[in-house]
């Protein structure tokens, strides 16, 4: 019963080599426009001496070779995808198709403004929807992802605060609980973070907080639901005491989906926010990205947003390149246009009317899940969640299972696992984060599974816990020895 | 695993030697084993002064890396090249085949925070 | 709402199950001021996927594009041919809609892809390893020149004037705030000098970053810089903007560079009007732990087989923090299948004839220009410069061209202010056919 309970099977999966051993000659060189004939004698000199030994294949082998990888992949479109703080949701397919309209996806950055307004329209339209979905006054398009939208915040942060003369505050409060990204970005500003131990709720503890808050302060860095999945409820408070310290408080908008359209950080007293557009405006994370990491900025941080941007003039959109205020340029364009469109085109589906349905569902999933795992898994923080619930593995240590096992379990039942061991402020964690497009079904069927393992545990019947994934084209790999003799690129 | 009797530990979990004006400088059976599998050892350069608690190295394991520190300071005269290739010898044979640099003495005041095998056991239990 | 399965009646059940009445009851932890008014903010209703279509069709016939006008664009971004196949797998939901790789099990394909990716990067650019990719060519720019800081433990940055103006900003902005002079070394005319290049190095310098070719499309010999760089112990970077050029001329990797970055936007991307494109990142193997942004590494799984995994992740930011090699979290992974799947269909050959192509298009382009316009001399590959004798007539040929729904290229004071108004930077690729440049020609002498 159990095995046809869940959606995986062991269907056929084909085993498919490297590209670089199919073994025999390129085909014909398929059949290229242009200009023919040979290149000038002074480019001829510098001809390469070796060809780069692409191996090249016919057409019907490259489709059937990318497509025996793809279905090696577990996709949203596949499955249920819970990983938290990372707003694994569907990917509309008409985003995909208005993308590809040629008018959109054939534009040179380069070309006249006048030749690009229906692009630099949208674009804009955009800018200011997020303005207003997050509260602010103004948004920046040109950070390519989270981690970027990160660095040019730090950025307008700290040519804020030497505006103000205050080049001596260096001092960046990340809590515990954030993501990784936050100390690296600190230290390319040239600034360095200090850990906030959070408190016995996984919130910000506003007696350590204040502890920290001296003259050297420069900014907070938060992140709001944090990612144990809670709101910080003293958020009024936390930004009132960062302000009068004379710091400036950032936001991670990672978790921007529990909000979106039910609160706005912006009101809340943040000075700026980016926006991870691959998570909260579907934007499809394509394996590891493209991602888009707009700021959202208030007053006191707009004058130093970076170059270029786009400003709307009588309905006439053009480029400013020049801003003796800015911190400058950061990418070689404008921006992720491309994922833009997509981003605009989910707004533009859910509108005034249902914007604000994303978050009401995602709370509610995440809120149905965790109330019928807490019997059986611990709960480090309890209360209500946001968009993400927050486990531990802690009950099913004493059977020998750690929550690693519980992941790769999740595998062969048919579901890509939760995000596991992070935040770090909690050992073993699993981060459910089901977002506002899974069917009651869906969720039921994976707390199934969830109840399943936890049942297992009791029994003392972990073997298949241990063993697993065991349907999946590859079982557990080794990671320690890919790090030990590191092998990038096929030598063969 | 047995704790050679002429090892002195600090507080970071690295191990020193002192034979003379040379020092060795390895990390702790507890500490490789805290670590978990070792993949890679960063070495400093053979000539390279260090000060006493400074860090001269970076060890990294699958999960988790972390800086090695010098429990006295000197001149670096050898390198555990080896462990370039073989960083596991770190998790196999701590105090022996996994000793990471030798230096030459030139600065030992931090001598006396130093604890012997069973003021590191002790602290180690605490 | 069509893309929430739940219906009203499942909330309801969902929320009784919770113990809740309504949904405002999930939000009662955030305080009531913060609380929006529902439907109060300033966007349209919600349109219809019929809407939408209508609405960005639209939006995208009030824009000219490569596809219907002849498109002398380059500076960075080129208008090379995406093939169907290309944009059919990376279409796969499989591709598409999966996060990082960070279970390695049931993401083998991104994973060997990304492999065969890092493979075919370092073949074409001569180098020994690849990461899986950067945001873009100037980010990648900047992250080679904070390796070199971190490799060689020196701070003075090098770089050419002849690097695409753009690269050089966005890497003065992220070194400004860290300790260390940055050079930048003027060249005076529209190529790269690197005697002035080589005179700039000193013992202090962590690295010299050049372009090849370089922003006019200048390609130049690379060997004396390797020499230079050797006498003391910087890295060599070496930047480009359009790598279909390796297809024809020699590699980097060939001139011994330490460090390789630039665009792979060439390799099945569309322009996009700037982004998503694809920053390539490759080096020296002995360097390979201090490179910036993901791998993707060969191992074992428990049955022995061969698979892949993300690795040297202790590099990363989660786990280094403030000490990362970067602050780099997300690469551009959907567009390292997009280029594994262009360069599988091409092969050598493919690559070769695209290079072929767009360079003999510039041949032919220079070797019709009226005696008023004159080209930067030298070996070119796919671009250069055109001088007019002055800002009035590049900018009739300009406006000429326009008429004849012809971009002509791109005004060089767009990239560099201070220079006078009468060059034009046009670039050519296998997408420019001989009546496109008989056009180009044609309105160049209508317009004098």
């Amino acid at each position: 019963m159990s095995e046809n309970k869940y959606s995986a099977t062991s269907g056929i999966q084909q085993e498919e080599p490297l590209l670089f051993e199919h073994a025999h000659e390129a085909p014909e060189s398929i059949n290229l426009p242009g200009v023919k004939g040979e290149v000038s004698s002074d480019l001829a000199a510098f001809k390469r001496k070796t060809p780069a030994n692409i191996p090249g294949l016919s057409e019907p082998e490259t489709v059937r070779h990318f497509v025996r990888l793809s279905q090696w992949n577990h996709g949203i479109e596949t499955g249920f995808y819970p990983l938290g703080s990372c707003t694994m949701k569907y990917n509309p397919r008409v985003n995909e198709q208005i993308a590809r309209l040629p008018g959109l996806a054939h534009v040179h950055p380069d070309q006249p403004e006048d030749s690009v307004q229906g692009m630099l329209g949208l674009l804009s339209e955009l800018q200011g929807w997020l303005a207003e979905i997050a509260g602010f006054s103004d948004v920046t398009l040109q950070p390519a992802a989270g981690a970027h939208g990160e660095l040019a915040g730090l950025m307008m942060i700290r040519k804020c605060l030497d505006a103000r003369g205050e080049q001596n505050r260096k001092k960046v409060l990340v809590p515990d609980s954030a993501h990784g990204t936050n100390p690296a970005s600190a230290a390319l500003c040239g600034m360095y973070t200090v850990e906030l131990k959070s408190g016995a709720d996984g919130r910000i503890d506003l007696e350590e907080l204040k502890k920290h808050l001296d003259g050297d302060v420069a900014a907070l860095m938060m992140t709001n639901p944090n990612t144990a999945g809670t709101f910080e409820t003293d958020i009024k408070e936390i930004c009132q005491l960062v302000h009068d310290a004379g710091g400036l408080v950032y936001g991670d908008g990672a978790n921007l989906n529990a909000l979106v359209g039910v609160a706005r950080p912006g009101d809340m007293g943040l000075d700026c926010l980016h926006i991870n557009v691959h998570k909260t405006f579907s934007t499809p994370h394509g394996g590891g990205g493209p991602g888009a990491g707009p700021v959202a900025v208030n007053d006191t941080l707009k004058p130093f947003m970076p170059v270029p941007r786009i400003v709307e003039n009588d309905g006439v959109f053009s480029i400013e390149t020049e801003d003796e205020q800015s911190i400058g340029t950061i990418l070689s364009t404008l921006g992720q246009s491309g994922v833009y469109m997509r981003a605009n085109a989910y707004i533009s589906a859910f509108g005034n009317n249902h914007i604000h349905q994303i978050a009401q569902d995602a709370v509610l999933n995440a809120n149905y899940v965790l109330s019928k795992l807490k019997s059986v898994y611990h709960v480090p923080f309890e209360g209500l969640c946001k968009h993400e619930c927050l486990l531990t593995d802690e009950w099913q240590n004493k059977h020998g299972v750690k929550t690693l096992d519980i992941a790769k379990r999740l595998i062969d039942l048919g579901f890509h696992p939760m995000t596991v061991y992070f935040p770090l402020i909690v050992h073993g964690a699993m981060l459910i984060e089901p977002t506002e497009t899974e069917s009651r079904e869906t969720l039921d069927s994976f707390c199934d599974a969830m109840l399943e393992i936890a049942a297992q545990c009791e029994a003392g019947d972990t073997q298949a816990l241990h063993d697993a994934p065991l349907k999946p084209i590859r079982r557990r790999l080794d990671e320690t020895q890919a790090a030990r003799k590191p092998v990038l690129v096929w030598e063969g | 695993m047995s704790v050679p009797t002429d090892l002195k530990f600090t507080k970071e979990h690295e191990w020193v030697r002192i034979e003379g004006d040379t020092a060795t400088f390895g990390i702790s059976d507890h500490a490789q084993e805290a670590l978990g599998d070792l993949v890679f050892v960063e070495l400093p350069e053979v000539g390279r002064n260090i000060d006493a608690g400074e860090a001269y190295g970076v060890i990294e394991s699958v999960k988790a890396v972390s800086d090695v520190y010098a429990p006295v300071g000197g001149e670096v005269i050898e390198i555990n090249e080896t462990l370039e290739s073989e960083a596991d010898l770190v998790n196999s044979d701590a105090y022996g085949a996994g000793w990471i640099i030798k230096v030459k003495i030139s600065d030992n005041n931090a001598d006396t925070d130093l604890m012997n095998p069973e003021e590191y056991t002790e602290f180690l239990n605490d | 709402m069509r893309y929430l399965p739940h219906t009203e009646a499942d909330r309801q059940a969902m929320l009784q199950d919770i113990g809740m009445s309504k949904m405002s009851d999930l939000f009662a932890d955030i305080p009531s001021e913060f609380h929006t008014e529902l439907g109060s903010l300033k966007l349209p209703d919600g349109l219809s996927e019929a809407g939408i279509v209508k609405k960005f069709t639209k939006a995208a016939e009030k824009n000219r594009h490569a596809g219907n006008t002849r498109c002398f664009l380059g500076g960075g971004t080129y208008y090379h041919f995406v093939p169907a196949v290309v944009d059919y797998i990376i279409s796969r939901g499989e591709f598409l809609t999966a996060y990082t790789p960070y279970q390695p099990e049931i993401a083998q394909g991104t994973l060997q892809a990304l492999f065969e990716y890092q493979t075919m990067i370092a073949r074409l650019t001569g180098m020994e390893v690849s990461n899986a990719s950067m945001y873009e060519a100037a980010t990648a720019t900047a992250e080679a020149a904070l390796m070199a800081r971190r490799v060689t433990r020196k701070t003075r940055t090098v770089i050419a004037g002849s690097v695409n103006p753009r690269y050089r900003a966005v890497t003065e902005n992220y070194l400004s705030r860290l300790e260390g002079d940055f050079v930048e070394v003027g060249m005076g005319k529209f190529g790269t000098d690197l005697s002035k290049v080589i005179a700039e190095i000193d013992d202090k310098t962590a690295c010299v970053i050049v372009q090849y070719p370089d922003f006019y499309g200048s390609v130049y010999d690379l060997k004396p810089l390797r020499e230079a760089c050797n006498a003391h112990k910087c890295l060599m970077v070496v930047a480009f903007s359009d790598v279909s050029a390796f297809g024809l001329i020699e590699s980097p990797g060939a001139y011994g560079a330490d460090i390789v970055v630039g665009s792979g936007q060439a390799l099945g991307i569309p322009m996009a009007y700037g982004g998503p494109h694809l920053g390539v990142f490759a080096c020296k193997k002995k360097y390979l732990r201090q490179m910036p942004g993901r791998v993707c590494g060969l191992t074992t799984d428990a049955d022995g087989k061969r698979g892949f995994v993300l690795t040297l992740s202790t590099r990363e930011q989660h786990i280094r923090r403030e000490k990362a090699t970067s602050n780099i979290c997300t690469n551009q992974g959907l567009m390292c299948t997009a280029a594994a799947t262009y360069m599988t269909l091409m092969g050598d050959a493919g690559l070769a004839t695209i290079a072929q192509h767009s360079a003999a298009a510039l041949d032919l382009l220079v070797s019709k220009l009226p005696s008023h316009v004159v080209a930067a001399s030298g070996a070119h590959y796919n671009e250069t410069v055109l001088t007019f004798e002055s800002a009035d007539k590049r900018d009739a040929f300009i406006a000429e061209a326009r008429k004849q729904d012809i971009f002509a290229g791109i005004p060089l004071e767009k990239f560099e202010k201070d220079i006078e108004a009468k060059h034009l930077l046009v670039a050519t690729t296998e997408m420019i056919e001989e009546d496109d440049v008989n056009a180009l020609i044609a309105a160049m002498e209508v317009a004098s």
